[in-house]
């Protein structure tokens, strides 16, 4: 109750809370446990055991004479109780709650003989609000409801204590239409609210001024309920099924994105690739003195994939550990990068000695951003292709036109400022219906 | 333990390798040795136990030293077919000659004078067959050898003062059979070529990417107003 009127911010009725301690044992003391003696703290590395020999539960320290009070077990007293016994006694009790005034006979204590009856307190009558008939024509006329059947509805909540539903079963259909459990409701709180404006008395608490009682949301939400009960087996799967292609299509959308912002990182991992180029290639023309350690050891390999042992820590080590590559690049990658060394003629494990360890390092980062760029590309291109197929389902008759330069294999740098170009000028007339034939020769 | 002469200048040399006097932080230093086979084929198949090679397995030192004043011991381990599958070579030459017929791996492992400083491993395969389109049966000896470099990163003082007091292992011209000068340039032109041609070929690969991003964008902006026109056509 107290956490409803906390959240409905209603002053707290006082006195009238029924708690277990207000019935049972309201006057036994509270133990007191532990808190006055808190035991000594285990010293840190003090195995448990040895702890448990020095403090047991007495708390006292361990005796270091052997003691003998000159008691046996036998001679232990039972000590039960420390108080007298307090009788009990088969007495009369009314309960206040009856209105009968039957007399029943219990088992009580007898010094809780002049007390009433524990459980009366259990009886707790709902204030049914009272109207007087100049009230109700003054106040409470209601196009759909009649005085009769609004003095039926506060009968009947007074009989049954406000259980709305057992009072729409209870309704009288013989002389009333039958009201559903949301008619009554609206009907009853806003005669409360209505009353509890102009008066207070019994059954007008305060907070009956902001009873509101939302039938419609009431109506809506059980409609609801019913629709989502009695859905039958096929519209249920239905629901599952739809549900589950809704997550694959997020699925598959998500691995758009992520694909698209890869291609975003490799595309810069190649930019930063192409930038240290000319700081590098200084280094490189100074020879380096064989016996000094390579200032740009650590750098080698981070630009791009391959993170390199950079061993640094002291100890005898072999040089061609500096060429191992890390674990961490699988198989597929290894066996990659090993097939492009071929191709560019480079011994797979060439003299190790330590400029060669560096840049044959670097080279194998380099080829394997290359490797990865290729992949990418090659992803793309289906992609294009898919999206012109795509488009040209859509819309028969017209075509996409995948710039030149993209399908182009050769090595030579000028094909890139032609692709542009050729990119510029299909920008203009792409979608056309000339670019059709256009496209088609290029196809070809 | 004797201690090798020469260095008398200084106080490392009053430490043992048990106090090997701390590690040098910053200094590094590089030994190139050279380890492989030669082999020679006996022109036929021996009677008695069906061999066919006599081969030699071993390890040198790159430049002309004696490697043996920090070098302590050189193990190797062979197939364990042989008898005695570990040789332990304390004095150089470091090497083993054996006969056999076929080829396995040997592991090598070098030893220093300081315990402290943990011995290496060299693993080389040994081989006794031609692989290229030479004579397959030429009386000429096979050779099979590597350049390694021996890295010691911050030695201990007692090791950095044997490194440093090295004396030549022979008066004459010291070579070998493969020419890793030679190799080495050729082989740090070729990646510095490969260099080149990959970061040109990253640099192609990354336009046409970027290229194929923008076309992909244009593709589905196409796609999406030509959605939306039909969709406006049609009734």
């Amino acid at each position: 109750m107290a956490d409803v009127r906390d959240i409905l911010d209603i002053e707290r009725a006082q006195g009238t809370e029924v708690t277990k301690e207000a019935i049972v044992g309201a006057d036994k003391k509270k133990k007191l446990f532990g808190a006055t003696k808190s035991a000594p703290k285990r010293p840190e590395g003090m195995a448990r055991e040895v702890y448990a020999l020095l403090y047991n539960d007495k708390n006292d320290a361990p005796p270091l004479f052997p003691t003998d009070a000159g008691q046996g077990y036998k001679n232990m007293k039972a000590n039960l109780g420390m108080k007298k016994v307090r009788p009990w006694k088969w007495m009369p009790f009314t309960n206040p709650a009856r209105t009968d005034n039957a007399v029943f006979h219990h088992w009580r204590r007898v010094c809780d003989e002049a007390k009433e009856y524990p459980f009366a307190r259990f009886n707790k009558k709902v204030q049914i609000p009272v109207y007087t008939d100049a009230e109700y024509n003054l106040h409470l006329q209601h196009d759909n409801w009649t005085n009769a059947e609004t003095d039926h509805l506060f009968d009947l909540a007074r009989r049954f204590d406000l259980r709305f539903v057992v009072m729409a079963d209870r309704w009288d259909r013989s002389k009333f239409d039958p009201r559903s459990i949301e008619d009554l409701k609206e009907r009853y709180y806003s005669i409360v609210t209505t009353l509890s404006k102009l008066k207070t008395g019994p059954g007008f608490p305060p907070e009956a001024k902001n009873y509101h009682f939302d039938a419609e949301h009431e109506r809506r939400r059980k409609e609801q309920l019913e629709r989502l009960y009695s859905r039958t087996k096929e519209q249920v799967e239905e629901e599952m099924m739809l549900q589950n292609e809704l997550r694959k299509i997020e699925a598959r959308k998500k691995e758009r994105d992520r694909k698209t912002q890869d291609l975003q990182k490799l595309i810069s991992a190649a930019d930063s690739q192409s930038e240290p180029k000319k700081t590098e290639r200084k280094f490189t023309r100074k020879k380096l003195p064989p016996q000094t350690r390579p200032k740009v050891d650590n750098l080698s390999g981070e630009l791009s994939g391959i993170k390199f042992p950079d061993m640094k820590g002291s100890g005898v080590t072999l040089r061609s550990q500096r060429m191992k590559l890390p674990a961490n690049i699988g198989q597929k990658k290894t066996k990659a990068i090993e097939q492009l060394l071929n191709e560019f003629n480079i011994d797979n494990n060439p003299v190790p000695t330590e400029e060669i360890c560096q840049h044959f390092n670097e080279l194998r980062s380099d080829l394997l951003l290359l490797h990865e760029l290729k992949i990418a590309m090659s992803n793309c291109e289906f992609e294009l292709q898919s999206l012109r197929h795509q488009y040209e389902a859509a819309d028969p008759g017209k075509t996409l036109v995948i710039p030149k330069g993209l399908f182009n294999e050769s090595s030579s740098t000028p094909v890139i400022t032609t692709a542009s170009t050729v990119n510029q000028k299909t920008d203009a007339d792409v979608a056309g219906p000339s670019t059709s034939q256009q496209c088609s020769s290029t196809m070809l | 333990m004797k201690l090798y002469p020469q260095g008398t200048n200084s106080n490392p040399t009053e430490l043992g390798p048990e106090s090997s006097g701390g590690r040098m932080k910053g200094v590094c230093v590089v030994k190139p040795v050279v380890f492989g086979n030669v082999a020679r084929y006996f022109g036929k198949k021996r009677e008695e136990d069906g061999h066919t090679h006599q081969w030699t397995v071993y390890v040198k030192p790159y430049n002309n030293e004696d490697m043996s004043v920090y070098i302590k011991k050189v193990t190797f381990k062979l197939h364990e077919s042989y008898a005695n599958q570990n040789r332990v070579v304390l004095k150089p030459p470091y090497e083993v000659t054996e006969t056999g017929w076929g080829e396995f791996e040997i592991v090598i492992k070098i030893y220093f004078h300081d315990s402290n400083e943990r011995p290496v491993t060299l693993y080389h395969i040994l081989k006794l067959f031609q692989s290229g389109p030479e004579d397959v049966l030429s009386k000429n000896a096979l050779v099979s050898e590597f350049y390694e470099e021996i890295v010691f990163q911050d030695p201990t003082a007692f090791m950095h003062h044997l490194l440093t007091t090295t004396h030549p292992i022979t008066s004459g011209v010291w070579k070998h059979e493969t020419d890793f000068e030679e190799k080495r340039i050729k082989t740090l032109e070729s990646i510095m070529n490969g260099k080149t041609v990959v970061r040109e070929r990253i640099n192609e690969l990354k336009e046409k990417l970027k290229l194929a991003k923008e076309t992909i964008a244009k593709f589905k902006e196409e796609i999406e107003i030509s959605k939306r026109n039909s969709a406006n056509f049609s009734p």
